[in-house]
């Protein structure tokens, strides 16, 4: 009698591997063989064959010891213990776009689809997704998700080395129209004048003399962002994830991108694939170029520096005294950056008090109704609006602008939520002698 | 336990050079140690883990291992610079047959030119010194050789939690419940008592050991953040490993109070679970673990995250505050969590563990009964044999285009690898 011929290959092929491996223990050794034999060869299967529709899980999907007793994990209702832990999961999924039938990950099969089905030998999923470009339509993002990473970074102050940002000279014009194009963007929007003045003046110019010239290439790692100065550049993207060679390789066009336009912001953030290929349309164009080291450098060393400007603020600030470096450091962390021009009430006397501000530069001062002259004077590193952190009265006196300031701030409900158990410590705190004199605002 | 006293002096430095016999002593009694470690694994309080008094020779590197004192069994994930591979002891006594581990491998060439030099290292570092978590993977120990790095871990035959929530679509309430709580008491111990930012949770990072617990893995983007005075510690623990540390008589409030102050400004994580200070680039703390929580929390409920689109680039664009789609469609048949929006509330994320664990999704909880172990698993992986990998997904074989590690290379980042 004769063995069937695929019988007999999977035979030769465990033979090789035992001749190869010399597995001390063979019966695992063979074990191990077939079963990701079996696996391999029913995912395979799975790859080829078009999705079917989801099955409905049973509701015994995960077997296994539930908590008998009543407890948070358990759930109160017997009937839901017995339902299983995930058993409601199928009510409501008809029009959903995440229940896509198409999506590899629900595909019911004969291999590892009945999930809830009889216990023996059933495994957990294998859910099969390949990464997206494997011919899988990465429909709502159920595969895994790849981590990315940035270069690691330390903020230059922290070091020895004295980095300063390239400058490249732009005239005015120039840099009115690249404040424009950036402005709108997620990555620049947030940046204070300081930081987006060292990234304008970080951006170097590159000349495209020809048509037809890759700037950036689909697949390729990007670590440069481009904005157009002159010119005009088509995106295209080829469906296979990366440009192909031959005429077809650069896949559909699907924009174009004119002057004052800008493509590859994401390798600003890390090394990613380019996920376009963008090529010159015309002759004598020009781009600025940035790149990631760069731009990440002047956020971060900025960021550290006034991280540690806001700390040491912090330190003279009396009804902050009381707290540890650490929880110092939490609100430096927290403060946001606020511009008034000269002449803006930054707090109005007899309003709710809502938040703290430190002058961070410039010039404001106090008055109160009913006196002519400024009550008080803030420079850079005073303080005003910190007892509203404590209580709930009113402001006791506005505070106007007196020049272009600055400002940090920190509302009530993030000042409570940071330190909401050390109020009381900072109550304990004697604030009685001179309470007025250091700050107008307090109302008796 | 005999094998603490044997190894213990032989799994560190070893300036002289031994002779061959020595050096086969060395490699058998690290094996015998690898072989047991987990005789001597039950579960310590997080203090104790802290100053590691006990297990002493956990994540400590090997001098006496080699790749070699391992057969491949199959691997079980791979990332873009390292293969976790289950393994087992090569030629093994016939008692520890059965002993399976996971090595992760990550090729020093790959690490270099995806410039995580410095991550690699903080991930061994960081595994070294909380060995012995409940919920935590454990490093046994690790080595390298002339072109890879090894990291031996123990195994986690449940799989990924990412597998099964994508079979099941969703976990309800109690099972999300149950695993949020686990990590609530993981973020606890890295960032509280270790001052370790772990910035890159996601339900692919989340294995299920044999009872349906979690092990956290994949510490390569975890990093500790200016707490001085605990690696200080440790290194002179290690120096004098075999007598009782003294412990500093201050271990309380100013080394507590010290904890997590740093902040860091590598772009790491997942672009699902970024939270949006670190999209900003504005520097992080540890508060970015609680944000990546509440978006996990969410992908539990709801079987995907709050924020997604194919491109990344318009996951980054949300607009804050954060405002998760289609919520209100669906919040009938969701849980209260989700009207609540707790954790995190938009850019309410900065908090301590104290204030989750105290949030009314937690209500019941009894925080001890969870680190002990005490609640049951809501999923309990079928495991049919020590080294059953069958909840593991396949993955295709490693690609044959390896660069090499030349001796250019070599010169230049050997000395960055030495702590292997």
């Amino acid at each position: 009698m004769s063995y069937p011929a695929a019988y007999l290959q999977e035979i030769e092929s465990l033979n090789t591997k035992v001749s190869e491996s010399h597995p001390t223990d063979i019966l695992q050794f063979c074990a191990n063989f077939f079963a990701k034999r079996l696996e391999t060869q029913r995912a395979e299967f799975l790859l080829s064959s078009p999705p079917a529709q989801t099955s409905k899980m049973s509701g015994h999907t995960f077997p296994g010891r539930h908590g008998t007793n009543p407890n948070p994990f358990g759930g109160e209702a017997p009937e839901q213990v017995k339902k299983g832990a995930i058993g409601k999961v199928m009510e409501e999924d008809e029009n959903d776009t995440m229940a896509s039938p198409t999506a590899p990950s629900f595909s019911n099969t004969t291999f590892g689809s009945s999930f809830g089905g009889d216990a023996a030998g059933e495994g957990p999923p294998s859910s099969f997704k390949q990464t997206s470009g494997d011919g899988f339509p990465a429909h709502y993002g159920l595969g895994r998700r790849t981590s990315v990473s940035a270069e690691s970074l330390n903020p230059t102050a922290s070091s020895n080395d004295h980095w300063t940002p390239p400058y490249h000279q732009k005239t005015e014009e120039q840099i009115t129209r690249l404040q424009k194009s950036i402005s709108g963007n997620f990555l620049f929007s947030h940046l204070d004048d300081e930081q987006s003045g060292q990234v304008l003046g970080a951006l170097v110019e590159k000349a495209i003399p020809a048509k037809g010239i890759k700037v950036i290439t689909q697949g390729d790692e990007g670590d440069f962002f481009y904005v157009v100065e002159k010119g005009s550049f088509g995106v295209y993207v080829n469906p296979s994830g990366s440009l192909q060679p031959g005429p077809e390789g650069l896949g559909t066009e699907v924009a174009t991108i004119e002057e004052g336009g800008s493509f590859g912001e994401l390798a600003l953030m890390y090394n990613a694939p380019r996920a376009a290929t963008v090529m010159s349309a015309e002759a004598g164009s020009t781009l600025w170029a940035l790149d990631r080291i760069t731009f990440r450098r002047i956020l971060m060393d900025s960021t550290f520096q006034r991280r540690r400007l806001y700390e040491s603020f912090l330190e003279e600030v009396k009804i902050l005294s009381t707290l540890t470096k650490y929880e110092r450091s939490k609100i430096a962390d927290a403060l946001e950056t606020q511009k008034f021009p000269a002449g803006t009430t930054i707090i109005k006397e007899g309003d709710a008090g809502e938040a703290f501000y430190l002058l961070e530069s410039g010039e404001a001062e106090a008055f109160k109704n009913g006196v002519e002259k400024a009550v008080k004077q803030y420079g850079k590193g005073d303080y005003f609006g910190e007892l509203a952190l404590l209580n709930d009265a009113p402001r006791a006196a506005s505070v106007i602008s007196k020049t272009e300031v600055k400002v940090a701030t920190l509302g009530k409900d993030g000042f409570q939520r940071l330190l909401g158990p050390v109020e009381s410590i900072m109550r304990r705190t004697k604030y009685d002698e001179g309470v007025e004199e250091i700050d107008p605002l307090q109302k008796k | 336990m005999g094998f603490t006293t044997k190894a213990s002096g032989l799994l560190h430095s070893h300036h002289s050079k031994p002779s061959t016999a020595e050096m086969a002593l060395i490699t058998q009694q690290d094996k015998d140690f690898i072989a047991h470690f987990a005789a001597s694994q039950h579960t310590l309080p997080p203090e104790e883990i802290q100053l590691d008094p006990r297990n002493k020779e956990l994540g400590r590197s090997s001098k006496g291992l080699c790749v070699r004192d391992f057969e491949l069994v199959r691997t079980l994930g791979t990332g873009t610079f390292a293969r976790v591979w289950l393994v087992r002891l090569a030629d093994p006594k016939e008692e520890d047959r059965d002993k399976v581990f996971a090595l992760k491998v990550l090729r020093k060439v790959e690490v270099i030119k995806l410039k995580q030099v410095d991550h690699v290292n903080h991930e061994r570092s960081v595994l070294a010194d909380i060995a012995g978590h409940p919920f935590i993977t454990t490093l046994i120990t690790s080595f390298s050789d002339h072109d890879s790095l090894y990291m031996l871990l123990d195994y986690c035959p449940g799989g990924e939690v990412f597998s099964y929530l994508r079979k099941a679509k969703r976990f309800d309430e109690n099972t999300a419940r149950f695993y949020a709580a686990e990590i609530v008491l993981i973020l606890e111990f890295l960032h509280e008592r270790e001052g370790v930012a772990y910035r890159d949770l996601k339900p692919e990072n989340l294995l299920l050991d044999a009872e349906g617990h979690i092990k956290l893995v994949d510490f390569g983007f975890a990093k500790r953040l200016g707490n001085s005075k605990r690696r200080s510690f440790t290194t002179i623990f290690r120096r004098r490993t075999n007598s009782r540390p003294v412990l500093p008589s201050s271990d309380s409030e100013d080394s507590l109070s010290d904890y997590n102050k740093g902040e860091t400004y590598t772009l790491c994580g997942t672009p699902e679970y970024l939270a949006p200070e670190v999209i900003q680039s504005k520097g992080h703390t540890t508060a970015v673990d609680w944000w990546a929580l509440g978006i996990l929390i969410y992908e539990f409920l709801t079987g995907y995250p709050p924020f997604w689109n194919a491109n990344p680039i318009e996951i980054y664009k949300h607009p804050l505050p954060y405002r998760p789609r289609h919520l209100s469609r669906r919040t009938r048949h969701h849980p209260p969590i989700l009207h609540r929006r707790p954790i995190p509330p938009p850019r309410q994320h900065i908090c301590g563990a104290a204030r989750v664990k105290s949030h009314p999704f937690f209500k019941g909880v009894v925080w001890d009964d969870v680190y002990y172990r005490k609640y049951k698993g809501p999923i309990i992986p079928q495991v049919r044999y020590p080294g059953d990998a069958q909840c593991f997904d396949m993955y295709p074989d490693e690609k044959r285009s390896r660069d090499m590690y030349t001796d250019e290379l070599r010169g230049k980042w050997e000395d960055h690898f030495k702590d292997f």
